[in-house]
């Protein structure tokens, strides 16, 4: 088990930059997500941690030693991917046993991990099999098997579960997450999922375009997003975000939005006549009758009911709105009807910087 | 049954159209290198579907070595064995080690190495037999099966390089990448994720320059002379050098020289089989 720390690491390719400048510490059996969208750089982060890719510039440190320059072999991680990558021309077994057999590493320890890994994992029928007689889900356990079995001080994950079909992903995420809580190894997990990252870090390193928007715990992120890119990527259904200018009359305030509408701004900060983008989630909506007082008027456009909770796109103003309530509202497309915020949900961050406006 | 439509009849017969002129066109000569082989002397030109008396004479002149032509025959055919397998190996030694170089280690200067290698076809081989002559008599290698060896394995490198090279992009960089951190150096990656991936081609290469040097005739006759040291396709040329060729034993020596490819060829074509990368990266 070990700590890492990214300082001021930067990457180039060429002329071009895709990491610039970021610095961290993910702490020792912490599990830490790195998300954001293709091509913000969180896989070549990890690349650069397992040593994969060279690090332009900054330091890259395991368990307080830097690694820049220590060879991937000798850095005591091990890496699971994407494509899992396993050895097609070898068993099971031998794919688990082939970082020790390297290592040579005694026949009795090799046995003893390999058969530990494989009880962990639930492998130990699939031994004797070639990774073409398994299926993806069984692929993938092997993966992690072969990273188990090296008794690692950092397991890295890049991308593990984006090739496994919607029911599967949600198996071996909570089995990743069971692993971690068992083996309480330090994670570094890259994934552009954001359920994925909500629902396993402990830590969510959120990056875009080669730089750290915030750091977090799922809950911190969501409930406190730093800025407007934080505030969209994070949550499912996206926030709902409108423009407008903040009005302050009589104690209250309100956004104005540029076609009128009024959207309650509640205790947020912000100055009277700044330009902002307002956020508000859309659990943090309601329906209610168009008349109330500081309704926001809006009109039904889709109703999509899922069951456990109802999702309704509407639209208010100039803005694409969506609501999500656990009830089975009796609406219809086309239906005017007033929405109530929770005031003290609202997000308000700057138009210019993106950047959230302290309360 | 099915009812077999028109048209499945007329593609079938459009097949067979062109499909049986070429199997004639294809089978005419080896049949008649086999009729050659099992006819007497002196029937052999009576231009008969099928000799009037079919004999094994032929063979057995050529096993026991009892003519003047074929008095080397067993000698002769182990030299065409040892230059054709160590052509292979050879060939298969230097492509793949510069394949692996070229496209898993993507060693600097790659591409330059793999147009130069294209670019030799440009040249036909008969244009280099007096160069490659001269050379091997500036290194001193001339009647010195080496010098056969040598020139074989130039011509059939580049393209063996090209091929190999070819094959192993195909191959998933993740398995370097995991070999890698596995903690395998890039000769342990070579040994034990590369060339356990690439047998196939490797099959199909070293059988391809096997069978190049095996049926070389021009440079073996240039390089070699001494007749202990020629091949049995430079033998069998000599065969012409007299008024009164021998065919049918000519005939006869030729099936045998032409079986060993043709085994060859079965015995190996099972390995050269795809699908040994299945199930290493999802695809």
């Amino acid at each position: 088990m070990a700590s890492v720390t990214f300082s001021n690491v930067e990457k180039s390719f060429g002329s071009t930059k895709v990491i610039h400048g970021i610095g961290f510490d993910i702490r020792d059996g912490e599990f830490m997500v790195l998300v954001g969208p293709s091509g913000c750089g969180k896989s070549t982060l990890l690349r650069m941690l397992a040593g994969l890719e060279e690090i332009s510039a900054g330091t890259i440190a395991i368990d307080g030693r830097v690694v820049n320059d220590v060879e991937s072999k000798d850095r005591d991680i091990a890496m699971v991917f994407q494509s899992y990558a396993l050895y097609p021309h070898m068993t099971v077994a031998d794919n688990m046993a082939f970082s020790l057999k390297l290592r040579k590493a005694q026949a009795k320890v090799i046995q003893e991990r390999m058969s530990r890994a494989a009880k962990i994992l639930n492998l130990e029928p699939y031994l004797a099999r070639y990774p073409r007689e398994l299926s993806g889900g069984q692929r993938q356990r092997v993966a992690m098997g072969r990273a188990i079995v090296r008794d690692p001080k950092v397991f890295l994950f890049d991308e593990p579960l984006s090739n496994l079909d919607a029911k599967l992903r949600v198996a071996m995420r909570a089995e990743i997450k069971a692993l971690h809580q068992r083996l309480k190894t330090t994670t570094v997990y890259v994934t552009r999922d954001q359920v994925e990252a909500m629902t396993m870090a402990d830590r969510i390193v959120v990056m875009h375009d080669g730089r750290v928007e915030q750091i977090g715990t799922p809950l911190d992120l969501y409930d406190h997003p730093g800025n407007l890119f934080v505030a969209q990527f994070i949550g499912s259904p996206a926030m709902n975000v409108v423009e407008g200018t903040i009005k302050r009359e009589n104690g209250t305030g309100h956004v104005l939005s540029h076609s009128g509408v009024r959207w309650p701004l509640g205790a947020a900060a912000g100055a009277e006549g700044q330009s902002v983008a307002y956020g508000i989630r859309p659990e943090h909506l309601s329906l209610t009758d168009a008349k109330a007082p500081a309704a926001v008027p809006a009109e039904i456009t889709v109703v999509e009911p899922t069951g456990a909770e109802t999702e309704l796109l509407l639209q208010a103003g100039e803005a694409q709105i969506v609501l999500v309530t656990h009830g089975r509202p009796q609406v219809n497309p086309g239906d005017r009807v007033g929405l109530a915020v929770e005031p003290a949900m609202v997000h308000v961050f700057d138009q210019k910087t993106g950047q959230r406006l302290a309360a | 049954m099915k009812p077999i439509s028109l048209r499945t009849v007329t593609t079938e017969a459009k097949l067979l159209l062109i499909g049986i002129p070429v199997l004639v066109w294809t089978l005419l000569p080896v049949y008649n290198l086999f009729l050659f082989s099992i006819s007497p002397k002196e029937s052999a030109f009576a231009g008969n579907l099928w000799p009037d008396h079919p004999t094994l004479h032929n063979f057995a002149v050529v096993f026991g070595e009892k003519h003047y032509y074929l008095s080397h025959f067993w000698l002769q055919l182990w030299n065409s064995l040892l230059i054709a397998v160590t052509v292979g190996v050879l060939t298969l030694i230097v492509a793949t080690c510069a394949a692996f170089a070229i496209s898993r280690l993507k060693v600097k200067g790659g591409r330059a190495v793999m147009n130069l290698a294209l670019f030799t076809y440009f040249i036909p081989a008969a244009f280099l037999a007096v160069p490659m002559y001269k050379t091997m008599g500036n290194y001193g290698l001339l009647n010195n099966q080496w010098a056969l060896i040598l020139a074989m394995l130039t011509i059939a490198a580049p393209y063996s390089i090209w091929v190999l090279k070819q094959a192993s992009d195909k191959l998933p960089y993740e398995l370097d990448e995991a070999a890698k951190m596995d903690g395998a150096s890039p000769l342990q990656l070579f040994r034990l994720v590369y060339l356990p991936l690439m047998t196939p081609s490797l099959v199909a290469i070293g059988t391809y320059a096997l069978l190049l040097a095996w049926n070389e005739y021009l440079y073996a006759f240039l390089l070699l002379s001494n007749d202990r040291q020629i091949t049995l396709g430079v033998a069998l040329g000599n065969f012409l050098a007299a008024d009164d060729s021998p065919w049918e034993l000519l005939m006869a020596t030729g099936l045998i020289y032409a079986l060993p490819p043709a085994a060859i060829y079965y015995v190996f074509k099972r390995y050269m089989v795809g699908g040994l990368t299945a199930g290493a990266v999802k695809s």
